[in-house]
């Protein structure tokens, strides 16, 4: 059985057939986590320096020794790294005392850092297939992001406590601006609101839970709903990129109503993580310094939103980007400022952003050429063992040796 | 015709991303814009026209698809470097760009849709 690295489910019921180097047949994997074996044999980058092709040795030198030399370098990406590697990344800020922040600076950050403070409760995606009866699925398509969350895990299955499955002992409903494909699923429980309309969503379902009447145009619905949301053993809210952006710089609205809720029954949030291991970066990183992004080693430790990855890319000398695209993922205008610098970048492929690195370093694919260990979107630790053997050497060998040179 | 735009994840363009962000697949599943069907037919504008989106920040041209849900006043994209183009670079005191709130003018157009090295080069120039 093998772990797919396609997004933060983990799945590690892959079955793999291998033909010497060659995977010849894979079983389980959704459309996503096939993208990412496929990936194995697609365009993969060769080691780079200053335009020119050269070996692996020489470009982690060249890294090396111009992170020696920055005053002011950003250390960026780290959620599609291993727990290992990202160990090493947070040693290499220390060291060099760089900026470091990763993918949840522009996605859920905000709600991660809630469930590690434990500001918001949270449990494990096994606990909801198990007992979770009453789902609210919030600015996600997990159709789309994570395709097998509702068969493995939240919505489809028989658990432990729902053996009659979603037909009778599980109710979902999705809350969303689009009628996306999950939206198709959950037909009778979409609830679709206005772009930004989440706020006065949240008000309305307090004011139901108060007694009083709901400022909403379907008044019946909104009361409906929340009847069933109240009978609820154990709920689950899983927030996505739509509800993360809607109620940016508000998050203290969510938690109202996961308060409100839990004064009568047991609710708990699962955030749809995106990438891999961004879970397991916060982590490490609110372990070691209190904080789970936006950190700057310059000085001690210190914490702002002048570290964010949209605010440092303005006013770096320097940026290793670690096994993500940011030229891709950024808006024009920022990624712009960060082509500006020089660039040092780790990455099984081929991207924007190795496109305008000074150096480019080809590394493995975590989970199906590199073994490590990464946590789940619930902070479960999940371990992986590579299954095939490469030319490449993992983000952890890298950064090991970056440190060694330093 | 003015609207805004939201950005969004499609499972198909994923995994052309997964696979390779060069490829004409991955572009034929970015570069394109997801348009309410009567919006769509105010602005004289056909499936599968080349159309210029042009917010504050920026302008790209992508194909034109219509919904067949109805969503007047607004469009959706799914999340890439042609989308990104039109993401405001400032942000609030957060510091999370605004990916799913984009307002944005959508015209017809005969020019042509950019490849990921247009793309790039417009980076750095």
């Amino acid at each position: 059985m093998a772990v797919c690295t396609g997004c933060s489910l983990l799945c590690n019921d892959i079955e793999v057939s291998i033909d010497g180097r060659r995977i010849t047949r894979t079983k389980n994997l959704c459309r996503k986590g096939f993208g990412r074996y496929r990936s194995l044999t697609s365009d993969r980058p060769v080691p780079r320096v200053d335009g020119k092709q050269t070996g692996i040795d020489e470009a982690i030198s060249r890294a090396a020794e111009m992170l020696r030399n920055a005053r002011r370098p950003l250390l960026f990406g780290w959620s599609c790294s291993t727990l290992e590697a990202q160990r090493k990344g947070i040693e290499l800020a220390r060291r060099t005392r760089a900026i470091i922040d990763d993918t949840s600076s522009i996605c859920q950050g905000e709600i991660v850092d809630m469930i590690i403070r434990r500001d918001i409760p949270s449990c494990t995606l096994d606990d909801v297939r198990n007992y979770g009866d009453t789902l609210i699925f919030w600015g996600c398509d997990p159709s789309s992001s994570h395709p097998r969350h509702m068969s493995r895990f939240s919505y489809f299955p028989r658990g432990e406590k729902l053996q009659r499955g979603h037909e009778e002992d599980r109710t979902a409903f999705l809350i969303d601006i689009r009628a996306s494909p999950t939206a198709k699923i959950l037909a009778g429980n979409f609830v679709q609101i206005p772009p930004g309309g989440d706020a006065d969503l949240i008000d309305a379902m307090l004011a139901v839970l108060d007694g009083k009447i709901p400022k909403v145009r379907d008044k019946k619905a909104m009361i409906s709903m929340m009847n069933t949301l109240k009978k609820a053993d154990m709920g689950a809210i899983f927030p996505g990129l739509g509800l993360a952006y809607s109620l940016r710089g508000r998050m203290d609205r969510l938690k109202a109503l996961v308060d409100r809720l839990n004064e009568t029954t047991r609710y708990n949030v699962i955030p749809m993580v995106g990438h891999y291991n961004m879970r397991g970066f916060n982590q490490l990183l609110f372990d070691e310094t209190g904080f789970i992004n936006r950190v700057s080693f310059a000085d001690g430790v210190d914490h702002g939103p002048m570290y964010s990855v949209v605010e440092a890319s303005e006013s770096c000398d320097l940026a290793m980007i670690v096994g993500s695209d940011p030229i891709s993922s950024l808006p024009a205008g920022i990624a712009k400022a960060l082509a500006r610098v020089p660039l040092i970048t780790l990455d099984p492929h081929r991207t924007l952003t190795t496109e305008l690195s000074r150096v480019v370093i080809p590394t493995a694919l975590s989970g199906i050429e590199a073994g490590g260990s990464a946590l789940r979107m619930d902070g479960v630790r999940i371990e992986f063992d590579p299954i095939v053997k490469s030319e490449y050497p993992s983000d952890e060998e890298v950064l090991t040796r970056i440190l060694e040179e330093i | 015709m003015m609207v805004t735009i939201v950005t969004f994840r499609d499972i198909f363009q994923s995994e052309a991303q997964e696979v390779d962000r060069f490829s004409e697949e991955y572009r034929r599943m970015s570069a394109v814009v997801f348009l309410d069907k009567s919006d769509a037919a105010k602005a004289g504008i056909k499936e599968g026209s080349n159309v210029l989106v042009e917010s504050d920040n920026g302008r790209v041209v992508v194909v034109a698809r219509i919904s067949e849900d109805a969503h007047p006043g607004l469009a959706f994209m799914p999340n890439s470097p042609w989308s990104n183009r039109l993401v405001p670079a400032e942000t609030d005191d957060t510091r999370i760009p605004s990916y799913k709130s984009i307002s944005a003018k959508i015209s017809a157009t005969d020019d042509k849709v950019p490849t990921v090295e247009d793309l790039l080069r417009g980076m750095v120039s």
